[in-house]
């Protein structure tokens, strides 16, 4: 099923020109934003304000321009923080000799992937109220599990290769091999993997902030704006479906762009079945 | 045979654990309140009446191991508290939001089965051409998108431009069924991610069953093309398939949640929200306990159901 190679180059462009709106507008949109002005009459259309005003009477333009940053930061701070954790954890499980070690770093994560990744967000905000760090550590909590066991299932694949073995016999150190050879030849894996928990991270720090997890009941943020607005729904539809259009295309560019780009990656170093 | 009864056994084993560590978790996450617990929920009124009625209620001066026996006590007899808010018990709040929400995740699963293999056996068969390259991109794309950004999207052009479907459920209650244009929307929703990840999971395995030797053996015997597809190829590309069918309800709860909210229908995920703003800890820590236990019943069953069909390729546990 390989695509030809002008159709991969296609999709990659589709992708990037999606994803790019969005991001240059989260990127360098609160630059362009300028002072806020004073605030005018709720969810009207016109008078100076190119997509109208929002429901406590902002201009909803200047809310768009700096309601994009915070999802995209969450999102990337979430993915590499969940990284952080899930990559010693499933080397050293997949290297280990000690079995408990193993076990004892691995079993904690298959109970904790029992728990849906909103349900735990949401029990969380009944007791706390977090901020956007605390949301970002939340959804890098939900997805620890999945990406620790997705590391220790690529590295114990590359740990049992010969060249492993021999490393070992000529006494190399714990570190290279692990870094130096088991990390390394699992980073098309890794790559791949980052795609798609990129666009599910993304997908949940905009639903959290939807439900008014981690964000400001009146924050410039994409996913707050559609939720506060959609009460002047039909007054006013802009102040909706601008940042929702921003959503979509920001999540769908991203998993498009990922997955052309890893597209030859991804089958050459695909597992028989995804634990 | 042992294989299979130890398997078995072992993955019953991670079952049970995972439902006491969801019950554990749960009633750990809500203990970890900061400082008094009892000020931290009154929250907003704070004023001393209401401190001492949620102390009170909420048992705070016994000590923390004694709490947890006495709830994970009721929650084996079905006696899920009662809600600090309403003084009413908590498997009320169960009860009222149950229908709507049954009946938005069975219509989901109805439709999502037939939808997702359809459309994956369908992209199969045509791997690389048109049809294929539509089916496989669409459902890339959507996959992705967050319930409710869709969702809102979808109701500002049925609802709003075209005046097709009504925008929310709102004024309906609980009696859907009578309703049918109302549930549209939310059920088209719901469907989006799952329908897109298990066509893209049936497609797969379909193309890589369909190019084995068995297959091609099949052929060679002149076996029909249809038979081929349907009484040989499908059974193998079923196995991930059906545990991504469990994992849909992860995502079902999510979208239940999100589009209970968006379309104001008054579910189990609408009661959820309603207690986490209201800090109503006894009703967030039943329905969290009858959530996490399902999706641990649910996962448990798929890879029970995965291993009978491809017992060579081990799972989970």
């Amino acid at each position: 099923v390989s695509a030809p190679r002008p159709l991969r180059t296609g999709r990659f462009a589709l992708g990037l020109t999606i994803v790019a709106v969005p991001l240059v507008l989260a990127l360098l949109g609160p630059v362009f934003a300028g002072d806020p002005g004073p605030r005018a009459a709720s969810f009207t259309l016109g008078d100076g304000h190119w997509l109208g005003t929002d429901f406590v009477g902002r201009d909803v333009w200047r809310q768009v321009l700096h309601g994009g940053r915070p999802v995209v930061l969450t999102a990337l701070a979430a993915t590499a923080l969940a990284y952080l954790v899930a990559l010693p954890v499933g080397l050293i499980s997949a290297l280990t000799r000690h079995r408990l070690l193993e076990e004892l770093l691995m079993r904690p994560l298959d109970v904790l992937l029992a728990v849906p990744s909103l349900l735990l967000i949401l029990l969380v905000a009944t007791v706390f109220t977090p901020g956007a760090v605390g949301l970002a550590l939340l959804v890098a909590l939900a997805n620890v599990p999945d990406a620790a066991r997705l590391v220790r299932a690529a590295a114990t694949e590359a740990a049992a290769r010969p060249a492993v073995e021999a490393l070992r016999m000529q006494g190399e150190t714990w570190w290279r091999m692990a870094v130096g050879y088991v990390g390394r030849s699992m980073l098309r894996t890794l790559a791949a993997d980052a795609g798609t928990r990129l666009t599910g991270v993304l997908y949940l720090v905009a639903t959290a902030a939807f439900l008014g997890v981690g964000v400001a009941p009146d924050a410039a943020d994409w996913a707050v704006m559609v939720d506060r607005n959609r009460t002047g729904l039909f007054v006013q539809p802009w102040a909706v479906v601008v940042p929702a259009v921003l959503i979509v295309a920001l999540t769908t560019g991203t998993n498009l762009l990922f997955d052309a780009a890893l597209d030859e990656g991804g089958r050459r170093t695909r597992k028989e079945t995804r634990p | 045979v042992s294989g299979l009864r130890s398997f078995v056994a072992r993955r019953l084993l991670l079952g049970a654990l995972q439902t006491v560590a969801v019950v554990l978790l749960v009633f750990a996450l809500t203990e970890a309140l900061p400082g008094d617990a009892a000020v931290a929920l009154a929250g907003d009124q704070p004023d001393p009446a209401r401190i001492a009625a949620i102390r009170e209620a909420m048992q705070l001066d016994r000590p923390a191991w004694e709490r947890l026996a006495d709830w994970a006590s009721g929650l084996l007899r079905g006696d899920l508290g009662t809600s600090l808010v309403s003084g009413r018990p908590v498997s009320q709040y169960l009860a009222d939001g149950f229908g709507p929400t049954l009946l938005l995740a069975s219509l989901t699963v109805v439709l999502l089965v037939p939808a997702g293999f359809g459309l994956g056996v369908l992209a199969a068969r045509h791997a690389g051409r048109p049809a294929d390259r539509l089916i496989s991109s669409v459902t890339l794309a959507v996959y992705a998108v967050p319930e409710f950004a869709l969702g809102v999207l979808l109701v500002t052009v049925f609802a709003l431009r075209l005046g097709w479907l009504p925008p929310t459920a709102v004024g309906y209650g609980t009696d859907l069924l009578a309703h049918p244009a109302a549930l549209v929307l939310p059920v088209l929703v719901l469907l989006s991610r799952p329908v897109c990840s298990l066509v893209r999971l049936v497609r797969a395995g379909m193309i890589d069953a369909l190019a084995s030797p068995y297959v091609a053996q099949a052929r060679r015997y002149g076996v029909s093309g249809a038979r081929v597809r349907y009484t040989h190829a499908l059974p193998n590309a079923l196995a991930p398939a059906a545990q991504q069918l469990a994992r849909t309800v992860d995502w079902l709860l999510c979208g239940v949640i999100v589009v209970e909210a968006l379309y104001v229908i008054p579910g189990l995920g609408t009661v959820l929200l309603g207690a986490v703003a209201e800090r109503d800890v006894p009703v967030v820590q039943g329905l969290a306990v009858v959530f996490g236990v399902l999706t641990v019943v649910l996962n448990l069953g798929a890879d029970l159901v995965a291993h009978r069909l491809a017992p060579r390729t081990g799972v989970a546990a």
